[in-house]
């Protein structure tokens, strides 16, 4: 453990991000997520083993199986819940593209999530209300507390720093990133693991359709004539570092987590701001975070969910920060592809956010009709959209209550204050 | 040995090293004993612990189970802590009719910490930060929600019961209720929880993203959470006597439950001194860990790991051990819980004598921030009766808690929680 820094000295502690990893309804891994964002192509499809058959819609992003390797993983565990399996697959993949070896007790753990075991917790419940007490079995609740994810990680990678899961709904991914940078700025830890992890469940799909914030169809991010969001699960975790640690064992650097930023619309408990003021403010100070002028920004990966409020007050609040030029701003939205991964989205729309930074490539947007004609929006769609290798990107992540997030990232290739 | 390493590299850094100084001015409260800072010194000054039956689980057919009923109490074991149910001096019934239960808790103590601290947010809070911890959230919600898919259908569940399960819900009512706008954070990471929150909050303010935050702890019990909790072997069990929770005593088999939830007010000291505020407390250090040898539903088998975490992240923040005079144990009255918090504490101190030792969970219960609570009025000054239900020392932890003895004010405490599955996390703190 390092000094902790001093306040002066914050900002000016570069964090490198060396590993990547992911489970998306593309597949197990990095390589699947990539390959199905750059073809731009809806995963939301009718679930295979996800029980829709008694909700209003029936259309979720749901991932495969898992290979028999993971298989096993279940088999032997079975307090494991599914969760936890996203969250240790992905963990796993980053840490294997970091280069870094288990045990790994110096690391600190920071985890968003909204659901954890509630799938199993369910089983549990349904047992209990249908009299069948047998198969009310503890196991099925021993997952159930949201940390579950993030400790299962910290547990298998022998994590002895700081763990700690937030659960701020669809920002708590995004704020986690946000505590872990600030961990390594502090000099609390040197690397960390950040990321997410949920599952889908019957509670927050039915809880959704109650809203009536579930489109019947795909969802159809910015266009004219959306209905709402569709629901995905997985996990996203990134290995963050800080240059010194990174630079010290040759680490391969994939991206830069420059800076983070939060607020609260304080407006309703489910409609966001109308103007995006809590929005905007998030980008702003995710911006000031990291000394980044909005000038720098080369596109955005939005919260874009789909349902006619949200999309239209982003896009009210990137007008906000960026005025005209948002116009020309390039916009995709990852939920597009993958659904929304509610408490890991922020987790997994960042690792898909430096993907596009590491490929030089913004991946497009799904979505069939028109872009809604009360927004201005560049949506990315069709094709990827080509940048430059110096860029840099925000994403952002809005959830109910008002809870606001937003990340900056930037290239591996940029120049990054106080990298040198 | 104590801290000798730490001490011969002196105490040059023991100024706060740059870092923004924070501190809690205002405290709210809401558990069995009552509400507010002056219900909370008064239980803590008595020793008294508030006990309440759990409702039964009628709902939940046991008409079907007969004798094997998994969910049931052998013995009929039934005690937790209710939070005091007369919110409305800080709470309108009619706002209070759109909130979950800890949602109402919450902006209860909400109010009351800003009142305490005399803080005006009648005009709004502005970029206040809410970080607000919970070890369950909502659990009557979600259990409703749960209750409307299995016995109805998933449509019939309710849009208003949805959007207050979530676990951010009460953390959002506080911001909403306030016009906080600054960062809005739920930290869910079981015990551990609270003093991470109040960590949390404090790097806010620290690197300058909001000048106040209000610092949250809020839990509610159902009937059904209580179960679970007591198959899992958690909940202290009555064997012949009441059912207390026993913190270090030999005789300790599990923890008493609470619900109710504690609110502090932190600013830059700075933003207090401004404002004619007055400090309760001062923070000084933050340290968190995990033991990987921990299972989900327990604790781990290496205190001596997290004691050298300890030892680590103290010494980086300047804070020497021996400078420390009190402690505020979250020790539950757990078997393996209280062990591990005991070997921790014992590594630390080593040869030397412990400070007095208070555990304020014997009176307050776990979970709900009572424990939280109790720290800062412990670092504020307030007089601990001695540690109800601790009778019988044990010899493999060697900690004698609190006995109620007179005791001059604290100048440093030292607050340090261990959690379900593994995570610790630890304060320092000064008057």
């Amino acid at each position: 453990m390092t000094q902790r820094q001093s306040q002066k000295d914050l900002s000016s502690v570069a964090v490198a991000v060396t590993g990547l990893g992911a489970v998306s309804a593309c597949g197990w891994g990095i390589a699947p997520l990539w390959q199905g964002l750059s073809r731009g192509e809806t995963m939301v499809s009718q679930p295979q083993k996800f029980e829709t058959s008694d909700q209003r819609t029936r259309l979720v992003a749901e991932v495969a199986a898992p290979d028999a390797e993971w298989r096993q993983l279940f088999a032997e565990d079975s307090t494991v819940t599914r969760a936890d399996g996203f969250a240790l697959f992905a963990a796993r993949e980053a840490m294997a593209q970091a280069g870094l070896d288990l045990p790994m007790p110096d690391l600190g753990v920071f985890f968003g999530g909204s659901t954890a075991g509630m799938a199993e917790a369910e089983a549990f419940y349904g047992h209990l209300v249908d009299g069948k007490i047998g198969g009310a079995r503890l196991r099925l609740v021993a997952g159930h507390p949201i940390n579950s994810p993030g400790d299962a990680v910290a547990r298998h990678v022998g994590a002895m720093g700081p763990v700690v899961t937030l659960s701020s709904a669809c920002a708590s991914g995004a704020l986690a990133f946000g505590a872990a940078l600030d961990a390594l700025r502090v000099g609390e830890v040197e690397v960390a693991l950040a990321g997410g992890a949920d599952s889908l469940c019957r509670l927050t799909y039915a809880g959704f359709n109650s809203l009536r914030a579930v489109d019947s169809d795909p969802c159809r991010p910015f266009r004219q004539g959306r209905q709402g969001l569709s629901m995905g699960e997985g996990a996203g975790v990134v290995v963050l570092e800080t240059l010194q640690h990174a630079m010290a064992r040759r680490a391969p650097i994939l991206g830069w987590l420059v800076g983070a930023g939060s607020s609260c619309d304080a407006h309703h408990m489910t409609a966001p701001h109308p103007q995006g003021r809590g929005a905007a403010e998030a980008i702003r100070s995710a911006l000031a975070d990291g000394s980044i002028d909005a000038s720098a920004v080369s596109f955005i990966n939005a919260h874009g969910t789909g349902t006619p409020h949200n999309d239209i007050s982003e896009w009210r609040a990137i007008g906000s920060v960026f005025g005209k030029r948002a116009e020309h701003l390039p916009v995709t939205s990852t939920k597009g592809v993958i659904g929304h991964l509610l408490g890991s989205s922020g987790a997994i729309e960042a690792v898909a956010t430096l993907l596009c930074l590491q490929h030089r490539s913004v991946h497009p947007t799904p979505g069939a009709g028109e872009i809604d004609g009360e927004m201005e929006v560049d949506l990315v769609t069709d094709a990827p959209r080509q940048i430059a290798a110096d860029s840099r990107a925000v994403s952002t992540s809005f959830a109910f209550g008002g809870s606001n997030a937003a990340l900056v990232f930037a290239s591996p290739g940029s120049r990054v204050e106080g990298r040198q | 040995m104590s801290d000798g390493a730490a001490a011969s590299e002196g105490t040059a850094v023991d100024d706060g090293a740059g870092i923004r100084p924070v501190v809690i001015s205002g405290l709210g409260w809401v558990g069995a004993a009552g509400c507010g800072r002056q219900a909370l010194t008064e239980a803590l000054g008595d020793g008294r612990v508030v006990t309440s039956r759990v409702e039964d689980l009628d709902s939940y057919g046991r008409q079907h189970a007969g004798p094997r009923h998994s969910l049931d109490y052998p013995g009929g074991r039934l005690a937790h802590l209710a939070a005091a149910q007369d919110l409305s001096p800080w709470l309108h019934p009619r706002k209070a009719r759109r909130m979950s239960q800890p949602s109402k808790f919450a902006v209860a103590a909400a109010h009351m910490a800003c009142t305490d601290a005399s803080l005006d947010v009648a005009s709004g809070a502005g970029n206040m930060a809410v970080v607000l911890a919970t070890n369950f959230g909502p659990s009557s919600f979600t259990e409703g929600i749960l209750e409307q898919i299995y016995t109805e259908s998933p449509e019939a569940v309710s849009p208003f019961l949805f959007t207050e399960s979530v676990a951010n819900a009460p953390t959002a009512q506080v911001a909403l209720a306030l016009g906080a706008t600054g960062p809005n954070i739920t930290v869910t990471q079981r015990e551990a929880g609270c003093l991470l929150a109040l960590g949390r909050a404090a790097r806010e303010i620290e690197n300058g993203r909001a000048e106040v935050a209000l610092v949250l702890a809020v839990d509610e019990m159902t009937a059904l959470l209580h179960r679970v909790l007591n198959r899992f072997g958690a909940l202290a069990r009555a064997r012949g006597g009441e059912e207390m929770a026993r913190p270090f005593d030999l005789r300790r088999n599990g923890t008493l439950a609470a619900e109710g939830a504690c609110a502090l007010v932190m600013e830059s000291a700075a933003h207090c001194e401004r404002r004619g505020g007055l400090p309760l407390a001062r923070l000084r250090a933050q340290v968190a860990a995990f033991d990987p040898t921990a299972p989900s539903a327990g604790w781990g088998r290496r205190p001596e790991a997290l004691e050298q975490r300890l030892r680590q992240g103290l010494r980086s923040q300047g804070v020497v051990v021996d400078s420390i005079d009190r402690i505020v144990s979250g020790a539950g009255g757990h078997r393996h819980g209280d062990w591990v918090e005991a070997k921790l504490l014992r590594a630390l101190w080593g040869e030397a004598a412990l400070p007095p030792v208070l555990v304020p969970k014997a009176t307050v219960g776990d979970y709900a921030g009572g424990f939280l609570a109790a720290a800062v009025l412990a670092a504020s000054g307030v007089p601990f009766a001695s540690t109800p239900g601790f009778q019988q020392r044990d010899p493999d932890l060697g900690i004698v808690p609190h006995d109620g003895s007179p005791s001059a004010p604290p100048r440093r405490l030292l607050v340090s929680t261990l959690g379900v599955g593994g995570s610790a996390a630890w304060m320092v703190l000064e008057p």
